[in-house]
């Protein structure tokens, strides 16, 4: 294609902040919990950010700057020490800049970031919680799984390497959108699917002939291979007949043709398998090695840009103590403890949720004094604890999760608190709040029920007891 | 005297805590128990000759005011020292899910928080009951009509008095509110469903479940 000429003001718009921005992503997918009368707000922070987080120079902020297509007023963009801002609107029908504050997501970044940590393939289901979590989970970066530019031609031979599929994964759909996905995308298409099934068969028939021929000793040419034409259309109905009964083997071919997600065996210790383990073990011949296939691929790249690190084989270095043995453990704030309710306690690292590991560790002690057992209203800006965080890795829903170690090495959180001047936490406790007293009723009259003025002693004059 | 060979050993036990007190050497076996000043009851010249094992257990205890056998007895008093402890865990569970209160968010690993999320407008948010925003019948892909005789399905569109639920309550599309309505219509009509209440096998059901003692198979 010839390239055309742009005129400076063209050359201008496009380099231009305003046209650099990307369109909107769809927001993120809704829980199923939103189906059922369970609670849910619009103003909460969502799992991954939809719009793009944009900055200015702070010359420019305080003029009202961003780049866009009119200075945004200085009262709400000046007031905040992080300058990000989502532009929901560049212009509306108002003829004003539809925006709002981009810091929840920008700043989650920032610090998630901090941690260093490395993106992982999810860990298998079950494991979560376990210290097992990080057994046969790999880097996504890693060659062999990380296949993002793959031919049409090549995609069925790369299935057990792919994480982006055109087709839906079975098992995350529900039973609606799976009647609906039938209906509308793959009944139309049965006439294809027929004559996909028909290149398939005629090719393993023409390859049966040549091994024959071979076998016999004769010479196999080109010619005498059958065509498509020449066979009658009852050798597809037959195959099928005879494959219906075949699991694999039609997974097999339906996954090729609708470029479906590839699907796990459920575990064995899941009851039911046990009891048809023997029909499973003769239908499913061939288990994918996929790792996406036990909780549905993602849908962006695994890592999702936001961490390329990939390992966290490396030590912190201290510049005082030198090469520390574990890495710098984090301050996570403990959202909610452990309740009859819920088993994990739930843990805020870097502004992303993540949960206690069971078994026998630290987290999991019945001492009630832990902040992770009970809530104590007095300690100052909420209970916090030190964890190691290990790895990240983003499911399929957009969200990540990260593990973190179920151990605390008390040195490692000393040399934390050091470094960061906090010299009265040195040994453990939180700074607790001074007891205020509490208001109520009570308290308030009392308060007020005392006079004002108690006359001469207020004024710093005081009388003898008179003798009456 | 019997009591005086039971006396011994505990005086013996007492010795060690009056090891850094006295200089007198920790193998002495004393007859004098460690009494407290503030003992009125025990008025004989040889106090370990009057020790109870029970008064000698309360010291133990560290509860030397209660030297009296008969005023209370020994499992109480001991029930007290050591239920104490759990009483205190649980006010303190009783605290802890009160304040909890507060913040009802059901937090789910993977979620982003802000400080905004923390605030007390946002949680007000996610309290109490709300309507469901996307249609349960279109995710679930089932006909209604086909469910009349799904009495946990019929108790579920129905308030607690018997009247067929708003759209704006059951977040249903119009098609499929029209569907559940004559649903709920056919089932009372036939008399296998109560018109003003919900199903009482339903309603049982949920009281366990709310109770958390459901006891499936």
């Amino acid at each position: 294609m010839a390239s055309r000429s742009v005129s400076p003001g063209g050359a201008l718009l496009r380099a231009s902040r305003m046209f650099s921005m990307p369109a909107p992503l769809p927001p993120p997918a809704q829980d199923a919990a939103q189906a059922t009368f369970r609670s849910h707000s619009d103003t909460a922070t969502t799992a991954y950010p939809t719009h793009q987080v944009i900055t200015t120079f702070s010359h420019a902020r305080k003029e009202g700057d961003w780049g866009l297509k009119r200075p945004l007023p200085l009262r709400s963009t000046t007031k905040s020490s992080t300058p990000m801002l989502r532009i929901k609107a560049i212009d509306t029908i108002e003829q004003i800049t539809d925006y709002a504050s981009g810091a929840d997501h920008g700043l989650s970044l920032l610090k998630f970031q901090e941690l260093g940590l490395p993106i992982v393939t999810p860990p298998p289901r079950g494991a979560e919680h376990r210290a097992e979590a990080a057994v046969g989970i790999r880097s996504v970066f890693e060659d062999d799984i990380d296949c993002t530019d793959v031919a049409p031609k090549d995609r069925p031979k790369l299935v057990d390497r792919r994480w982006r599929f055109s087709g839906p994964w079975l098992a995350g759909m529900s039973p609606g959108d799976f009647k609906k996905y039938l209906a509308e995308k793959v009944r139309p298409r049965r006439h294809e699917f027929r004559a996909f099934l028909m290149t398939k068969i005629v090719r393993d028939l023409n390859e049966a002939r040549r091994e024959r021929a071979l076998n016999r000793g004769e010479t196999w040419d080109e010619s005498d291979e059958i065509t498509a034409e020449t066979v009658p259309g009852e050798i597809v109905s037959e195959f099928l007949r005879g494959v219906r009964q075949q699991n694999a083997t039609l997974f097999k071919l339906v996954g090729e043709f609708l470029d479906l997600a590839p699907l796990k065996r459920p575990s064995e210790l899941d009851i039911t398998s046990l009891a048809n383990s023997f029909r499973y073990q003769a239908d499913v011949a061939h288990d994918t090695r996929n790792p996406y296939a036990e909780n549905g691929p993602p849908s962006t790249h695994p890592s999702a840009g936001l961490s390329y690190i990939r390992t966290n084989g490396y030590m912190d270095n201290h510049p005082v103590y030198g090469p520390q043995k574990e890495r710098k453990p984090v301050e996570a704030r403990v959202l909610k403890p452990r309740t009859n309710q819920n088993y994990y306690a739930k843990l805020g690292i870097a502004g992303f949720v993540s949960e206690t590991l069971s078994g026998d560790n630290i987290h999991n002690q019945k001492s009630a004094k832990s902040p992770l057992r009970q809530f104590d209203p007095d300690l100052k800006g909420g209970a916090k604890i030190y964890v190691h965080p290990s790895l990240a890795s983003v499911d399929s829903a957009g969200k990540l999760l990260i593990l973190v170690r179920d151990f605390v090495d008390p040195e490692a959180e000393l040399v934390a608190r050091e470094l960061i001047g906090d010299g009265e936490g040195l040994f453990g406790q939180q700074q607790r709040q001074p007891v205020e007293e509490e208001l109520s009723q009570e308290t308030l009259r009392r308060k007020y029920s005392q006079k004002v003025s108690q006359g001469a002693e207020d004024y710093g004059i005081s009388f003898g007891k008179v003798d009456n | 005297m019997s009591t005086k060979s039971l006396f011994r050993p505990l005086s013996l036990l007492r010795q060690p805590t009056r090891l850094y007190s006295s200089s007198s050497s920790p193998f002495t076996p004393s007859l004098t128990l460690p009494t407290t000043n503030n003992r009125s009851q025990s008025q004989s010249p040889s106090p370990s000759q009057s020790r109870s094992p029970t008064s000698a257990l309360h010291e133990l205890f560290g509860k030397s005011e209660l030297s009296d056998p008969s005023k209370e007895s020994f499992l109480s008093s001991s029930l007290s020292s050591l239920t104490g402890a759990a009483e205190e865990g649980l006010k303190q569970q009783h605290r802890t899910e009160m304040y909890l209160r507060k913040h009802p968010r059901n937090w789910r690993a993977g979620d982003v928080y802000a400080p905004h999320d923390l605030s007390p407008a946002e949680a007000k948010k996610w309290r109490g009951v709300k309507a469901p925003k996307r249609d349960v019948i279109d995710m679930l892909g089932v006909n209604p009509l086909d469910n009349y005789r799904n009495f946990s399905m019929i108790s579920e569109f129905m308030t607690p008095m018997g009247r067929i639920m708003h759209s704006k309550d059951t977040g249903l599309r119009p098609v499929n509110q029209r569907k559940m309505a004559k649903a709920i219509r056919r089932a009372i009509g036939l008399g296998i469903h109560p018109s003003v209440h919900r199903h009482p096998e339903v309603m049982k059901m949920r009281g366990r479940i709310n109770t958390g003692m459901t006891g499936g198979f």
